[in-house]
């Protein structure tokens, strides 16, 4: 065992140890407390620091250390428009509905989001509907969180490929759901604020290191630009046994003829030998058809693919191809065999179409809009529009952070969050770009495949060379995508547990219920929930972040504009907030549908379909609202207006609620 | 003579509902602000090429404001303003407008933003069901 592998463990180790902590500490408020605004709320009184971090570190789920940096070492700069809309996010989040959202729930006594849409409404419909949605979209989101949570474990230890997986889930699972449900939501928020502390000044200090080891970003840009065309062809098998070959040739373009790309093809036929074809053109495509046996699969590896394609007599003098890795060299992976050269057959299905990969020029890192191996457009127009949109409006909508802006305990807790808020992000997105743009140079040949792992790989080869002080540091690094995949799962948890035990059965089943009843309930549905969520992720989906992106913006479209017209327009209705809550549902749902089988989610118009989710959900409140108005003049008067103070309050407030 | 007093005078919008629709209207437009520079002035000074796939939304903007191809990147012609090797449509459209953000943001936090009392709100049916 390496000594880094030895710091991050240690690292792990004392992390969830104090984790355990801080939910034993807040266990013992619990028993001083009001159990259920305590358990769900912390009794109202976050201050600034824990607002502010449990709101960022919530808002960054695994993805932000994990997918992010990724997406910035494929694409480069264009990521920075990418996230973009993290300037104002924080002002956006906080500020539109923050105080409102917490003064109404404040007056009617909510505990959940769902409360006070049904206190806002006086409808049951309403509650019980955006708690089943809450339900819905949380499960889905936290099976997915879940197998990530269980993947980073089975690669921090290590742990063999037989049990690994389910190892890491339980470990996983286990200490989650412990601390959630004994330690409740006070418990969740000082973990946040550790997490959040921890993910900023890890960034803080890994800018200024990546970049003097890159030579400045001046010269990482330059080096960038000076790359020649190149193209990867992602191509990883993985067979019955486990094993596994990436099979990943890097085919560079090095003469004055440039083809456009290469494609595999499958010839068809049996019994085939490999060919390859090209018409001698600029922007024409090197076509490869794989040899075949006798019963018609390919036989072809990667490295007859690059022996063919050096030894053809002009593309030799074009092209030179290359692998990621020494040639054959096989590793040991979570005790699997994994080939990380070329050795592996290249395995086409006849009846699909050929596997298309393009050459992409250096300096399109430096510019818009970034294209994938295939040659998609990364992030076209209507892309770069709906994650503006999509950051900070969708991010008003969620549940998660709307719970947290009925938690603080005054509006100066609230304006001191927005500040802290401001300038985190700050220090954590844009300087991200920074270092995964330099990583480009300092770690040239991370393969597609492994992408994911860009945070760790800067943390373990750049920084961790660096002395022992620095491989604790990487060590962070490596935890980091697990402690942000923890604060998302804990929050989500108790988002659940809140809508059934608090939105079903107190308020709709048996509001009398005893509050040791409710207490018990409550660390009953926290951890059962937990459980049948480990249960469903021991077979877990694949398509992991199309989950976390369609979960996000069905809360986004289910929510954001029933709460905030509910909170800011007297003409609201409640069926206007009933359709714009079903109808942004199944907006989403079913342009999402076709993710869900394996294909592309429905972009229309080349729109994120979260985009047309809000426009949607808009489009019916409003409609409706004004069909079904105008809202009752009590709801009116309760929520929107107060008595004047020369006026018998008390004999006002009971003819109104008369 | 309060028994005369008609309904509509007895009530008056409440303050905080009043501040918060107000700072809820600053940020809208700030947001509004902020999409439209950034995503345009990236579109049009940072991107190699602007779209032509049937489906995208470039055409469409296109018809509109005319064709964008004149708009496509020079790969050459990339500069680093202040020298802090940040690609110049980057630092324009991106860094420079998100520190301007967080200055606005500042002055919104310590200037326009009112510490209203909301402990005021509480006590109708506070924490009656827990």
């Amino acid at each position: 065992m390496s000594e880094t592998s030895t710091a991050t463990i240690v690292t792990f180790l004392v992390y969830i140890a104090v984790v355990f902590v801080l939910a034993g500490l807040s266990h013992r408020l619990l028993t001083k407390k009001s159990f259920m605004s305590e358990y769900f709320l912390g009794s109202r009184g976050l201050g600034s620091w824990a607002l502010a971090f449990t709101f960022a570190a919530t808002s960054a789920s695994g993805g932000s250390f994990t997918g992010y940096p990724s997406l910035i070492y494929s694409y480069g700069w264009v990521l920075a428009l990418w996230i973009a809309s993290y300037m104002i996010m924080p002002i956006c989040t906080m500020g539109v509905m923050g105080k409102r959202l917490n003064q109404i729930a404040r007056k009617t006594g909510a505990i959940t989001v769902p409360d006070v849409l049904r206190d806002r409404f006086e409808s049951t419909a309403v509650g019980l509907v955006s708690a089943s949605t809450i339900i819905f979209f949380t499960v889905c989101n936290l099976v997915a969180q879940f197998k990530a949570g269980a993947l980073i474990i089975e690669e921090t230890f290590n742990l063999p490929a037989t049990w690994g997986y389910l190892g890491g889930l339980f470990v996983f699972a286990g200490t989650v759901i412990f601390y959630t449900a004994y330690g409740g939501f006070r418990a969740v928020v000082w973990t946040d604020v550790m997490q959040g502390v921890v993910m900023g000044l890890g960034v803080v200090i890994l800018v200024p290191l990546v970049l003097s080891q890159a030579g400045g970003l001046t010269a990482v840009n330059e080096s960038i630009c000076a790359q020649p065309p190149t193209l990867v062809t992602s191509m990883k098998q993985v067979y019955p046994d486990g094993n596994s070959t990436f099979n990943d040739l890097y085919v560079k373009a090095i003469g004055d003829l440039q083809p456009a790309g290469l494609t595999y093809h499958h010839p068809k036929q049996p019994n085939q030998s490999l060919k390859v074809r090209w018409s001698e053109q600029s922007d024409s495509f090197i076509e490869v058809t794989l040899a075949t046996n006798v019963s018609g699969r390919t036989t072809s590896t990667g490295n007859d693919v690059r022996a063919a394609l050096e030894e053809h007599p002009s593309l030799s003098q074009l092209v030179e191809v290359g692998i990621a890795f020494d040639n054959n060299e096989i590793v040991e992976e979570n005790g699997q065999h994994v080939s990380k050269g070329a050795t592996g057959v290249i395995e086409l299905d006849p009846d699909k179409k050929p596997a298309k990969f393009v050459f992409i020029r250096g300096d399109e890192a430096i510019f818009g809009p970034g294209r994938s191996s295939s040659g998609a457009p990364f992030h076209p127009l209507g892309m770069a529009i709906s994650f503006f949109f999509m950051w900070a409006i969708a991010g008003m909508g969620q549940p998660g952070t709307m719970v947290r802006l009925m938690a603080f305990k005054d509006s100066r807790t609230l304006k001191r969050a927005m500040l802290t808020v401001t300038v985190y992000y700050s220090l954590i997105y844009l300087p991200l770009v920074f270092i995964f743009v330099a990583a480009r140079t300092l770690l040239p040949y991370i393969p597609q495949e492994s992408s994911d792992k860009a945070m760790v790989l800067v943390a373990t080869r750049v920084v961790s060379e660096l002395g022992l002080g620095y491989q604790i540091l990487a060590a962070i690094f490596v935890a980091a995508p697990f402690a942000a995949v923890m604060s998302t799962v804990d929050s989500f948890l108790l988002m659940i547990s809140s809508s059934l035990v608090r939105d079903v059965y107190q308020r709709t089943i048996n509001p009398k219920v005893t509050e040791k009843v409710v207490k018990w309930a409550s660390y009953g549905t926290t951890a059962i929930v937990g459980a049948l969520v480990t249960i469903a992720a021991m077979r877990p989906p694949d398509f992991l972040q199309y989950i976390i992106v369609f979960t996000g913006g069905g809360f986004a479209a289910t929510f954001l504009f029933p709460t905030m017209l509910g909170i800011f327009w007297k003409g609201m209705t409640k069926q206007g907030a009933l359709c714009s809550m079903i109808g942004g549902f199944l907006i989403i749902v079913g342009l999402f549908v076709p993710s869900m089988f394996g294909g592309s989610r429905m972009n229309v118009c080349g729109f994120h379909p979260v985009l047309l989710g809000l426009f949607g959900s808009l489009f019916l409140a409003i409609t409706v609202s004004k069909l079904t108005g105008p809202a009752p003049e009590h709801l009116v008067r309760r929520y929107f207006d107060r008595p004047k103070k020369d006026y018998d309050i008390a004999k006002a407030n009971t003819e109104s609620l008369s | 003579m309060a028994d005369s007093t008609p309904q509509e005078d007895l009530w008056h919008d409440d303050p905080i509902y009043h501040n918060a629709l107000r700072e809820a209207k600053f940020i809208t437009f700030l947001w509004t602000c902020c999409f439209f520079y950034t995503v345009i002035y990236c579109y049009l000074y940072g991107y190699l090429t602007h779209e032509s796939l049937p489906s995208s939304t470039g055409p469409a903007v296109g018809q509109v404001v005319g064709l964008l191809e004149s708009f496509n990147r020079d790969p050459q012609s990339v500069s680093y303003p202040l020298g802090l090797g940040i690609p110049d449509w980057v630092f324009y459209g991106v860094v420079l407008p998100w520190g301007v953000c967080v200055v606005i943001s500042v002055w919104y936090c310590l200037v326009m933003f009112v510490e209203d009392d909301l402990s005021d709100s509480a006590g109708e049916t506070e924490e009656s069901t827990a």
